[in-house]
């Protein structure tokens, strides 16, 4: 079977599933949000394009643009959107909507996010030490040691000036659980039970 | 014939609806903000699509009103307080003072005696002109205004004494006056958006960005720069302008509708600089190109010209670059890339605010979302005051306000 050129199911899809995916209906493809985008330079598709590709029907393309998970939520985009598209809650909706169904577009936000959450779920905090070497460990022992000898220079600073903790690996020592951990821990298996993304 | 018509604004509808009535039987009083009539039409370099001046057409109009004793002209004025109903309306006009009387043969002898000089304001600002000053060189009234920043100085003594017809009259004061008219066009007109308010536009960083009515002044012969499209850091010409469509236009931040005219404005002033500078490359940027009315014709024969090329995207941000470059990012919407391109003189398209947005009628108006003038009993909007849109638009809407509120004042 031929496939379309142009997929009406997948935008409908987007419009109906997705937060406020109807937005999407409003852009005119002026391309503001792509030039206001502070990491418009780390960008494969930007806003528009992605937008764009909804509307084109383009569901592979779009699932899995890292864009959706690079999106930091600093909303300049939505607040310079001459239309009032709100950029941030479609991004974040896309990137939602895809580990819904199982897809990971950036593998590395989906492991800072684990690496930031199970640091909560341990101890109540998210640790300055903690996060960033469970962060760097997940690409393996070996790689995580080099990416860790990358980021040396800061480190020492931070340390330097008393906003890191000096640990020599993840847990040890381990950090201080916050008091009422129980309480917030049952908090926070409500929430994953109520959000799709088992990492994210 | 009893009651007489009040036009609010003496530009194009203004002026339009003033002869119209005038010259159907009826008496007309019209109020004018500016020392001179015409508008914002007056400072236009050319029209398009006939890239003509538009003082001919001014011409003939500002003759018919020189010749027709049913039109009483106050500039220099505004309308404060409107009292009563649809046929029977009581109007209070502030004027301020010229400090020139009608004894004035513009011989010029004020302007050469005072030193001081104010921004022009008929240049947007561009330039500078004397404080005792002639608003421009086809004005009418034809006659001098002395600024009242130098009324009280010794400026102010210099020009009365250099006056050989008595015509500076240095005690005049403001003057309330009151007028009774059976029904009013408001044609106040419009302002251009405030640009420097798109921050990202970077509008005051530079002098070589400017707004498409500025560029207007530069092009004009009695123009800052006499005509010649120069960039204003240094006076050279410049190699590469770029022009940016919806500067604050279509924007739900700045101004949500289109002005209808930006992108001709655009196409029209692309031409002024490729007539003056054979070398010089133009870029406009685009989201669509919306040549209105009948103007697609226009749009094809510029973009017929291999030197001016059509970019579509929105700008996103102006910054000054090196070598007083200046360098704008956006993103081709039709080839997907993001770019950055370096121009040396960079025009915004800014649209029209009705100026009913920023000041509104001193009577009870109902007022659409972007502050156009509604239709009402007795009050009605003309030109850009009810809708954005060009010339030709602004004289037709003169002419159908001038028979409506004939349409009241008739048989009383």
């Amino acid at each position: 079977m031929a496939t379309k050129a142009y997929d009406k199911s997948f935008r409908e899809e987007v419009y109906q599933n997705v937060d406020s995916g109807e937005d999407v209906k409003l852009c005119m493809q002026c391309g503001v949000c792509g030039i206001t985008c502070p990491l418009r330079g780390e960008m494969t598709h930007g806003p528009r394009q992605l937008w764009s590709l909804i509307r084109a029907g383009k569901r592979e393309e779009v699932m899995n643009s890292p864009d959706i998970m690079l999106c930091t939520s600093c909303y300049s985009c939505k607040v310079r959107c001459p239309r009032g598209v709100k950029v941030i809650d479609v991004m974040h909706g896309l990137a939602h909507y895809a580990l819904e169904q199982g897809i990971v577009p950036r593998k590395e936000t989906a492991k800072f996010g684990k690496a930031f959450w199970d640091s909560i779920y341990k101890t109540g905090r998210v640790d300055e030490t903690e996060v960033p070497m469970r962060y760097t460990m997940m690409a393996g022992p070996i790689h995580g040691i080099f990416n860790m000898l990358e980021m040396m220079d800061i480190g020492r600073a931070l340390l330097a000036h008393k906003r890191m903790k000096f640990k020599i690996g993840p847990g040890l020592p381990p950090s201080k659980k916050i008091r009422g951990m129980k309480g917030l821990k049952k908090m926070l298996d409500k929430a994953k039970s109520m959000s799709p993304g088992k990492e994210g | 014939m009893g009651q007489s018509i009040l036009v609010v604004g003496g530009g194009m509808s203004g002026v339009s609806a003033a002869l119209e009535a005038a010259e159907a039987g009826y008496d007309v009083v019209l109020v004018e903000k500016n020392p001179y009539l015409g508008g914002r039409v007056a400072q236009l370099h050319q029209y398009f699509p006939k890239l003509c001046p538009p003082y001919c057409g001014l011409e003939i109009n500002f003759k018919r009103i020189k010749s027709n004793p049913r039109i009483k002209l106050y500039t220099m004025s505004e309308v404060t307080g409107i009292q009563g109903e649809a046929g029977n309306y009581k109007v209070t006009i502030n004027q301020q003072p010229r400090y020139v009387n009608e004894r004035c043969t513009v011989c010029g002898k004020c302007g050469e005696a005072v030193e001081a000089t104010i921004p022009n304001p008929f240049d947007y600002g561009l330039g500078e002109i004397k404080a005792a000053y002639l608003p421009h060189e086809m004005a009418y009234p034809y006659r001098y205004v002395i600024d009242p920043s130098i009324v009280e100085t010794e400026d102010g003594t210099k020009a009365k004494e250099a006056c050989p017809y008595d015509a500076v009259v240095l005690d005049d004061t403001a003057k309330e006056v009151t007028e009774e008219a059976g029904a009013i066009v408001w044609a106040a007109g419009w302002s251009p958006y405030d640009i420097s308010k798109v921050e990202y536009y970077n509008f005051n960083s530079s002098p070589d960005i400017i707004s498409n009515v500025q560029m207007e002044r530069l092009a004009a012969s009695g123009g800052p720069t006499g005509g010649k499209i120069v960039k204003l850091s240094n006076g050279e010409a410049p190699k590469k302008v770029a022009f940016i469509q919806c500067a604050g236009s279509r924007d739900v931040n700045h101004l949500p509708f289109c002005s209808t005219i930006c992108c001709l404005a655009s196409l029209k002033q692309a031409t002024y600089v490729r007539e003056q500078l054979k070398d010089a490359e133009v870029t406009i940027y685009f989201i669509d190109i919306r040549a209105m009315d009948r103007n697609e014709d226009f749009y094809t024969k510029v973009k017929a010209d291999e030197k001016i090329s059509f970019v579509k995207s929105k700008i996103g941000l102006i910054e000054p670059g090196e070598n007083g470059m200046l360098v704008l990012e956006g993103e081709n919407t039709t080839t997907g890339e993001r770019f950055k391109a370096e121009h040396d003189l960079v025009v915004l398209a800014t649209g029209m605010q009705p100026n009913t947005d920023l000041s509104k009628i001193p009577a009870d108006m109902v007022y659409d979302e972007y502050g156009f003038v509604q239709a009402a009993e007795g009050i009605f909007g003309a030109g850009t005051v009810r809708r954005p849109g060009e010339v030709h638009v602004s004289v037709q809407d003169g002419t159908s306000a001038a028979l409506k509120a004939i349409q009241v004042v008739a048989g009383r």
